[in-house]
């Protein structure tokens, strides 16, 4: 190998490490977030702009961001959390990691997506992603997809991948019990795959591989139909479930004056019109959005909660679909 | 005392490349509450692990795919490689280029590209009508993937050692009356045995720890393997660390047992093939045989290179997935969108390729003088250096991951990588490391074990003989196996996405993030972008050496 080369490649890495360390200083305020990476980045600008705070960011899906947060817990880096799952920051309330706060802006959101040590960033809902273009019957219900139709035409997330398909799940239970199991019991014999998280579930029903998705998470189709996909959610009749996202700050944060005012920012009017943008559904009932908003999508009961009845849920689904 | 100091050096090096994050990975299997610091619970993780009903499933579906990748990628590297080391195949560069491709593209790119093609209405059925779905969802169709994927590794061992060694022996086998077939048969294979053990354990090891592949298919076909099911416990709340750290570490203890397979098999056979003789090495005119043999390799390149890439670029200007093939809905938008993204991809792409070359020199200098050492003798000490170097092959990278954090993210360290890029670097080198010494290592078993002390005879010093006859005779495989952890680590996902600093990304964070948000088209034309600047580097890297050396 030359050795001019090597000296330069050296010279280069080594120029490229000092910066990144330099970037990561300790004024910054580091937020883990799940969900579209887009709308961190816009809110995170929008907050440095107003406040002149930095943001960094970490953003991967919700396992990988809690994967990191357990793995840190000896030395902590997140000041703020942005779930995808509501469970988690009930988990983390109940540790006692979290720092009560709520903020003046969150006046406009429901009780129901508030506590007082998290509340809601958007709201995502799980519906029917159907290919507009694959020869069957519109759905309307759940049910529609165990008709011949839909014959080996419908796929579904994994729910032990994906916090919200298992909430569905959860739902239908609660909603309509035994019914619920028969149901899924229909949709398998039906010919219904599991393939990995929301998106894998979503492309083979964008490219015609599948007629429709049971259960996806709306916001990500609602940005293809944006892209000119040639597909539509479908909020069934009987009901479905919505997927709050949880933001928290975390008790060790050494910044919760700038992580306050950065929840502040985001439940602003400015922050949640990105979140509109982002195709979520505004955490506060006085924002517009540009989709259908909660009040027009008929909701599942809610479930009474317990660690034990979603792995029970999780378990007999596994069972019953030979994984 | 040179010496002793020289392998100290060489094993702080493992100590923090290797051995410290193994070391937290065991801790943290053992001791449940690790990451919150603190000791107690021994041992009450393992219990919950062993009652797991999909432990069993899990370990012979892994085992079962890790086998069929190695036969697979024996059967079509050991022929290829054979062609490649012993004949003039025309456009052999080229050929070496195109079988590097694999490599360069993401495994779970791979598998999204093969399922975009073959699955029901995909573009393969768009386009003649014919559908590949239940081979593609099914356990033969995962090891075909990965084997398209991963016979590389086994061709570049076998062409590798074919061409260090040259046919002076088979061609005295041959004077003397041998068949050409009995020459290849008696000599020539029995002298790549080292590379070919070495590449087809490679091979299983590497589909053991695959994650992309099975991810992407194995739902779908039934088949939940190791790599998937430690991904899980890791992938939705609430974390189970302990979990995910014991069943890395059986996954580790498989490949362990593979290497010491590899050492009982190879190890009592020792074969000198460069003895310092001035040794002509030109290859073999295929006369007519050459036509048959472009068409093997122009075959092979159609279905392991042409076919995913094919798919993946067309996925990329593609405008709408839902529109398929047609003039209309073809469009740049995507490609148009990477250079609009407030730079992101552009940084994104800087920063992978900075990190992939640091990576290559880092562990093609470890990996080298690790191979050197160990082929110099048999102690425990250069034993217990051979295993530390080839471990992290057998250690998933979501793991490795999760160690480094374990490892550098604690109060007591005055300075520590983590949260830098510096920790990625890390990563990468820890993963990649046993490459370049499997590599050097079969090569330096070839090497005539008088070379080095005739130089010493002769007045060169330890270093000068190392320079001067040991590194140019291994350079062709040191090179090889720096090229394939430049091609890597480009384009590395699992621990990338556990350990970049917040605020950082790199190609494959980028990639993977696309499709989370379900923008497969601008995922893959980032994908192909960045596959054909990765491949315009090591062509003006490759250029460069030539020029150099010619």
């Amino acid at each position: 190998m030359p050795s001019l080369k090597s000296v330069k490649t050296g010279a280069i890495s080594a120029m490229i490490l000092t910066s990144a360390m330099m970037m990561n200083d300790a004024e910054a305020l580091t937020v883990y977030t799940a969900g579209p990476g887009s709308l961190a980045k816009s809110l995170a600008a929008g907050f440095e702009k107003q406040t002149g705070v930095k943001v960094n960011i970490f953003q991967a899906t919700t396992g990988k961001v809690m994967a990191r947060l357990e793995a840190e817990q000896a030395n902590p880096q997140a000041d703020v959390l942005i779930s995808a799952s509501w469970d988690t920051a009930e988990d983390l309330q109940q540790r006692g990691w979290l720092l009560p706060y709520q903020s003046p802006n969150a006046a406009n959101v429901p009780a129901a997506f508030k506590t007082d040590a998290y509340v809601a960033q958007g709201i995502s809902a799980l519906g029917i992603v159907w290919n507009t273009n694959s020869h069957t019957p519109e759905p309307k219900t759940w049910q529609d997809l165990t008709g011949p139709a839909f014959k080996d035409q419908v796929t579904t997330p994994d729910p032990a991948l994906s916090g919200a398909s298992l909430d569905l799940l959860i739902g239908l239970q609660n909603g309509e019990g035994e019914k619920a199991w028969q149901l899924f019991d229909q949709l398998k014999a039906n010919g219904m795959v599991i393939s990995g998280p929301n998106a894998q579930a979503v492309t083979p029903v964008l490219q015609g591989a599948k007629a429709a998705v049971f259960g996806a998470v709306d916001y990500v189709t609602y940005n293809n139909i944006a892209q000119g996909e040639a597909v539509k959610v479908i909020f069934p009749e009987n009901g479905t479930v919505v997927a709050p996202r949880p933001m928290m700050i975390l008790k060790t944060s050494q910044h919760a004056a700038d992580a306050k005012a950065f929840i502040d920012y985001v439940l602003s009017d400015e922050g949640q019109q990105q979140v509109a943008k982002a195709w979520l559904m505004p955490a506060r009932t006085d924002i517009k959005a540009q989709r259908p908003l909660i009040t027009e999508i008929k909701l599942l009961p809610v479930n009474q909660e317990g660690g034990s009845e979603r792995a029970a849920v999780l378990k007999r689904f596994a069972t019953l679909f030979g994984q | 005392m040179a010496r002793a100091l020289f392998n100290g050096l060489i094993l702080l090096a493992l100590l923090v490349l290797v051995a410290l994050p193994l070391l937290f990975i065991v801790l943290q299997a053992l001791f449940p509450h690790l990451s919150e610091g603190e000791w107690r619970g021994a041992f009450s993780a393992l219990p919950t692990l062993l009652e797991d009903p999909q432990l069993v499933p899990m370990w012979l579906g892994t085992l079962k795919i890790g086998l069929g990748v190695a036969l697979g990628s024996l059967l079509l590297g050991l022929p290829l490689g054979a062609l490649r080391g012993l004949f003039r195949l025309p456009g052999a560069a080229l050929w070496d280029l195109l079988f590097l491709i694999p490599f360069l593209t993401p495994p779970y790119i791979v598998a999204l590209a093969w399922t975009l093609a073959l699955q029901r209405n995909g573009y393969v059925a768009q386009l003649t009508g014919l559908n590949f779905d239940s081979l593609l969802f099914s356990s033969s169709g995962m090891m075909l993937v990965m084997t398209l994927n991963i016979f590389p590794v086994v061709y570049f061992a076998v062409s590798r050692a074919l061409m260090t060694s040259g046919q002076r022996l088979a061609w005295v086998a041959r004077v003397h009356g041998a068949s050409a077939w009995r020459a290849f048969w008696q000599i020539t294979l029995p002298l790549t045995l080292p590379a070919l053990a070495g590449g087809v354990l490679l091979a299983f090891t590497l589909a053991i720890e695959e994650y992309g592949v099975p991810a992407a298919l194995g739902a779908r076909a039934g088949l939940t393997l190791m790599t998937v099911g430690i991904e899980q416990k890791l992938a939705d709340w609430p974390i189970d660390l302990p979990g995910a750290a014991s069943l890395s570490l059986m996954l580790s203890v498989v490949a362990l047992l593979a290497w010491f397979c590899q050492r009982k098999l190879t190890g009592s056979s020792d074969v000198t093939a460069v003895s310092g003789k001035p040794v002509s090495q030109d290859a073999a005119d295929p006369g007519g045989w050459q036509w048959p043999m472009l068409l093997l390799f122009t075959g092979t390149t159609l279905l392991a290179v042409a076919l995913p890439l094919g798919a993946m670029t067309l996925s990329g200007l593609l405008n709408t997935l839902s529109g398929g093939i047609h003039t209309s809905n073809l469009t740049l938008r995507h490609f148009a969108a990477l250079f609009s993204q407030q730079g992101d991809a552009l940084t994104a792409f800087s920063t992978s390729i900075g990190l992939a070359l640091g990576a290559a020199l880092l562990t093609g200098l470890l990996g080298f003088l690790i191979a050197w050492r160990v082929a110099e003798g048999k102690t425990r000490l250069l034993a217990l250096m051979d295993g530390l170097a080839l471990l992290p092959a057998a250690m998933p990278g979501v793991v490795i991951g999760v160690g480094l954090i374990l490892l550098w993210n604690r109060g007591f360290w005055p300075v520590s990588p983590y949260n830098t890029l510096a920790i990625l670097l890390l990563s990468y080198s820890c993963l990649l490391l046993p490459w370049p010494v499997r590599y050097v290592s079969s090569a330096l078993r070839q090497l005539g074990p008088t070379l080095e002390p005739a130089a010493r005879v002769h007045g060169a010093t330890r270093i000068q003989a190392l320079r001067l006859i040991v590194l140019p005779l291994v350079a062709p495989s040191l090179l090889a196996a720096m090229m394939m952890v430049f091609a890597v680590a480009s384009r590395e996902l699992v621990t990338s996405l556990i350990l970049a600093p917040a605020g950082t990304q790199t190609v494959a964070i980028f990639i993977w993030r696309q499709f989370e948000q379900g923008s497969v088209g601008q995922g893959m034309a980032m994908a192909t972008l960045t596959l054909l600047a990765s491949l315009s580097l090591m062509l003006a890297a490759l250029a460069l050496l030539r020029g150099k050396s010619g």
